[in-house]
């Protein structure tokens, strides 16, 4: 826990547990997990492959539904909401980034970031393409706007993802190994960009195989064996 | 366009060739099912309009010479509403040097721009009134041989004499017997023309049509004797034959029943055929959008959202699919209507489809692939994210891995594509279930038409069995026996012969109505001439006081006939109660009644023999028609003149003119069912392929070789449409009985079934063909995109 938050945290898992069926003997990806998580904290979650991570954080943004236990978030019952409840709300609270970009392929770099501003109605029409072309000039992608995303890079993909994640201006962003199948300068880059974030007070929960990324977090979650069994804080150079 | 219309529009046209599939077979649904059952519409209704607008007679009077008084008065009793006359007679002739003869019937009116009842339209301007020394044909004698404007035929004078008449045009006539049914022409000419042919300037039919639209046959009938009584007798004029149809009947009546059976069964069919193409099409198209499904929703889309979305796409692939198809299937209905106007001799005066018809088509253009998309629509929009986005396609993961890879484990040495292949074959449960519906179905009706096409064959053959002579010759007048027999001995090449009287028969019934529709013919019971098969009952015995036997379409044509009853008959003016013992198929022939020749003079007093038969020693169409030209030949030598010829070869080839009606149908159809069966194939095989674009990228990215990869789809495509062939050959089975028995129904005529075994076979044959060429295509297509671009395919 993190004591000198006395404001209500946004996401707070409870007893959280997710088994998988598996056809043969179920098995257990998340073992009673509590968590909370402040406005404004930047998490990241680690751990071998196989632990639990994706797991989690799909707890988190509502992709998949927990077996047993409580996810709430902004003050949302997650796993009370159905499925096209459960849409809404995420295309406005959260902001998911996926490990393989999973953008649309028929549509434009440009218009797969305007999409979350289409189906939550977000901002005004004529709002929506200057502001995309903002969040993609962040991102460094202005120049592919009009390209098909198979066409792009790996790493321009997930910069155009994260884009797409911020489209709706959400609260929270979740992310999957987002820097996974970037190079060194370019998850430099996309990391740089989520602490910025952060600075406008988003919270941030990024799942991550780089230890180095990982220890410049100001919280991170260890998960083993579907359980969280270290969290460590890096206070001063989030104050920094 | 916001960005979700967007995407809508750019998986339409990016992915073109998919688009391009799935209108198609939707196109070919609509066409199948807009064809058979438009094209039955606008059959039956043109066919009645176009003979209701000839206005049928109700009473047809054979007789004596009469004139224009006796027209005049028919015209003038309170129940006619209209009176015809016309001169009509039949004559021998030949087309312009041929050695062979055939037979004509020539009728003449008085002004042929007024004829009242049974119209003759003429088809053009040309030659219409026919001039003297020229003949108008009727155009059914196109079906038989290729007249032209300008032809000569010499037509032969009871005399013997020549008088050539040249063609001059055609007309319609939709009241006589096409030609290729009758075995004869009926041309028109004038009464000069008539008169130089040796025939007097005066009438021998009576048409009349009754002021009472809604009359019974029965009243019709009591109305005609009565008629005929106060008409003709008192001029001391014989009536030869009366003739009431059944009100707002035609002969073609029964081939009509049939055709339309057959058109609404396989209209059915293929309505049953298309909503499987349309639905296994339009779900494997949501299958592979899952995964997208699972995105949009993670960004924020609802479900009733993404709903519209998909709603929409699969709107703008019916409404293209009804663009292109209602166009086509009104051209296709076109094209159908005029083959079959053509091949039945009646003209089509509008196209127009129905309404309900257009409801049909629009409903599978529109309704069914939307009906078809709500389940995977509402399952894709309504699973969570994370299922969506591991999606892979349709089908459960559990069946597969164990199950298939243990039965393909047993089969050793199976080279490894192969396995590969129907691995992914069986992996695929869902899809494979689907398509296996749409392809068993398809190969069923289409097997099953083949099936029905060989038992008409079959019972073609059958039926040619009772002809066991070669040639018949008609006369006008009853002859001696002993001198036709006598004329024809020592004919080379006779091997022998037999005659039989013929007169017209009249059932009498106790109401007073009369039907005239039979012939009685007299033989010898034990005569070997012909081969009759029992349908009911028994043949003659020639022993005792013996019965009659019938023909099944005497049987059909009277409804009092049924074995075991007793029927009274009138022939040559004698009646007598005959007790009817049996039914035979007959020919396609017209109602015949069987007796024994004795039992018959004895009744009536036969004055005469009136049909020749002759058995030659070869049975091939060309010797006997040399045999009957010496026969003939000879005959008239001895001042036999013959009112009419045929061989045994003829009067086959006019029952088969008659149930090719149905095979020519058949085929259509069968071609028409095949060509959905062979698209749906090509589509599903096409998007069986296209889903495993992936996996073709993955098979390359790992060192496959284009061959092994094209081995792995064909084998794949192959394998589906086997196992379509074969429970398709199972399923034809029930089918084509069905629709067999149906048919006999019908046309009131036993057919004899038979399974189309070399169908069963061709079809697998096509079957194999199109399912590897269909898989060929989409993998030679996806072994030519990169790597990259396969495994980035969505
Ligand atoms: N759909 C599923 N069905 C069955 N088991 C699953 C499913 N998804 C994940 N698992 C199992 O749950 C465990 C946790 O998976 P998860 O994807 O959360 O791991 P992860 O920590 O994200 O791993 P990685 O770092 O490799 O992405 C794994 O053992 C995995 O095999
Ligand atoms: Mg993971």
């Amino acid at each position: 826990m993190a004591p000198e938050h006395s404001d209500m945290p946004v996401v707070s898992l409870r007893s959280l547990v997710k088994v998988y069926d598996t056809g043969e003997a179920p098995f257990t990806a998340l073992k009673a997990v509590d968590l909370d998580v402040y406005s404004g904290e930047f998490v990241g979650i680690i751990g071998k492959s196989g632990s639990g991570k994706t797991t989690l954080i799909n707890m988190i943004t509502g992709i998949d539904h927990p077996t047993s236990g409580e996810v709430v978030v902004g003050g949302t019952p997650v796993h009370a909401l159905g499925e096209n409840a459960l849409a809404k709300w995420r295309g406005r609270t959260v902001g998911v980034v996926f490990q393989f970009f999973q953008l649309l392929p028929t549509l434009t770099v440009l218009e797969n970031v305007l999409l979350p501003m289409d189906f939550c109605s977000t901002y005004p029409l004529r709002e929506r393409v200057p502001r995309a072309m903002d969040l993609l000039e962040r991102v460094e992608l202005a120049d592919q706007a009009h390209k098909l995303p198979a066409t792009l890079s790996g790493g321009q993909q997930q910069r155009a993802a994260i884009a797409r994640a911020m489209a709706n201006d959400p609260p929270i962003i979740a992310a999957d190994e987002p820097t996974g199948n970037l190079d060194s300068k370019t998850a430099e880059a996309v990391f740089g960009m989520f602490e910025r974030l952060v600075e406008q007070r988003k919270t941030i929960i990024m799942v991550t195989h780089d230890n180095d990324l990982a220890g410049r977090v100001r919280r991170a979650l260890h998960v083993a064996d579907g359980e969280i069994v270290e969290e460590r804080i890096h206070r001063e150079r989030h104050m920094g | 366009m916001s960005p979700r219309w967007r995407k809508v529009v750019r998986d339409l046209s990016l992915h073109w060739f998919r688009t391009v599939l799935v209108v198609l077979s939707i196109v070919i649904g609509i066409f199948a099912v807009g064809v058979m059952l438009g094209g039955r519409e606008i059959l039956l209704r043109e066919f009645d309009a176009d003979h209701a607008a000839s206005i049928p007679a109700n009473v047809t009077y054979r007789t004596d010479d009469f004139g224009d008084d006796l027209v005049a008065r028919a015209g003038d009793e309170p129940w006619v509403s209209a009176a015809q006359a016309r001169r009509s007679a039949t004559f021998r002739y030949r087309r312009d040097g041929a050695d062979e003869k055939r037979t004509i019937t020539l009728e003449a009116f008085r002004e042929f721009d007024d004829i009242s009842v049974a119209k003759v339209v003429p088809a053009g301007k040309d030659g219409w009134p026919p001039a003297n020394g020229e003949v108008v044909l009727e155009s059914s004698a196109l079906q038989v041989t290729g007249y032209a404007v300008g032809d000569v035929l010499s037509v032969e004078r009871a005399d013997g004499e020549i008088v050539e008449l040249t063609v001059a045009g055609f007309a319609h006539d939709i009241n006589s017997m096409p030609a290729q049914f009758a075995g004869y022409e009926t041309g028109y000419v004038s009464f000069e023309t008539m008169t130089s042919l040796g025939e007097s300037d005066s009438y021998n039919r009576l048409s009349l049509t009754l002021a009472d639209e809604g009359i019974s046959w029965a009243a019709a009938s009591r109305f005609a004797i009565d008629l005929r009584e106060r008409l003709f007798e008192p001029e001391g004029l014989r009536v030869y034959h009366t003739e009431v149809p059944e009100p707002g009947s035609h002969f073609l009546g029964d081939i009509f029943s049939a055709l339309s059976l057959l058109l609404v069964a396989l209209g059915g069919l293929s309505l049953g055929l298309s909503a499987f193409l349309v639905i296994n099409t339009v779900s494997s198209l949501m299958a592979q959008q899952v995964r997208q499904v699972g995105i949009m929703k993670s960004i924020g889309g609802s479900a009733r959202q993404l709903e519209w979305l998909y709603v929409v796409m699969v709107g703008i692939y019916g409404v293209l699919a009804v663009a292109i198809g209602l166009p086509a299937t009104a051209a296709g209905t076109r094209w159908f209507t005029d083959f079959a106007a053509e091949i039945l001799n009646f003209r089509v005066a509008s196209y127009t489809t129905p309404a309900w018809v257009v409801v049909v088509e629009v409903a599978v253009g529109l309704a069914v692939p939307l009906l078809a998309a709500a389940v995977p629509i509402r399952r894709g929009t309504r699973m969570s994210v994370v299922t969506a986005l591991n999606a892979t396609g349709v089908g459960g993961k559990h069946f597969g891995h164990t199950v298939v890879d243990r039965a393909l484990g047993m089969i050793r040495g199976l080279p490894r594509p192969v396995a590969l292949s129907l691995r992914n074959t069986f992996l695929r449960k869902g899809r494979l279930a689907l398509t296996l519906s749409t392809l068993v179905l398809a190969s069923g009706v289409v097997m099953a038409v083949w099936s029905v096409q060989a038992s008409i064959e079959r019972t073609i053959s059958d039926l040619e069995t009772w002809w066991n002579y070669d040639a018949e010759v008609d006369f006008a007048v009853p002859l001696d026996a002993a001198s036709v027999e006598a004329a024809v001995e020592d004919v080379d090449g006779v091997a022998a012969s037999e005659t039989w009287p013929v007169f017209g028969a009249t059932v009498v019934h106790a109401d007073g109505s009369e039907n005239e529709s039979f012939v009685i013919v007299g033989l010898d019971p034990d005569t070997d001439f012909v081969g009759p098969t029992l349908v009911e009952g028994r043949w003659l015995t020639g022993e005792g006081p013996d019965g009659i036997v019938i023909n099944t379409d005497a049987r059909d044509s009277e409804p009092s006939f049924s074995v075991g009853s007793t029927v009274t008959l009138r022939v040559l003016g004698q009646e007598r109660s005959w007790p009817i013992v049996g039914v035979v198929r007959g020919q396609m022939g017209g109602p015949a009644i069987y007796c024994d020749a004795g039992l018959m003079a004895e009744a009536a007093g036969i004055p005469g023999v009136t049909r020749l038969l002759v058995r030659g020693e070869d049975s091939d169409a060309e010797s006997e028609q040399a045999l009957l030209t010496d026969v003939e030949e000879r005959l008239s030598e001895a001042g036999l003149q013959a009112s009419a010829t045929r061989t045994r070869a003829d009067l086959a080839g006019q029952l088969r003119e008659w149930l090719g009606i149905l095979v020519a149908f058949l085929v259509l159809m069968a071609a028409l069912i095949a060509t959905v069966g062979v698209i749906g194939l090509t589509g599903t095989m096409s998007i069986n392929v296209m889903e495993s674009t992936r996996e073709i990228g993955v098979m390359r990215a790992t060192g496959a070789q284009h061959g092994a990869i094209y081995r792995i789809y064909v084998t794949e495509g192959a394998t589906v449409g086997a196992i379509a062939w074969f429970f398709g050959a199972l399923a034809s089975y029930p089918l084509s009985t069905t629709l067999v028995r149906a048919l006999e129904g019908a046309i009131g005529m036993p057919l004899t079934y038979a399974f189309s075994w070399s169908g069963v076979f061709t079809w697998l044959a096509l079957m194999l063909a199109i399912s590897s060429a269909a898989s060929l295509a989409p993998a030679f297509r996806a072994s030519r995109v990169s790597v990259r671009d396969a495994i980035a395919y969505e």
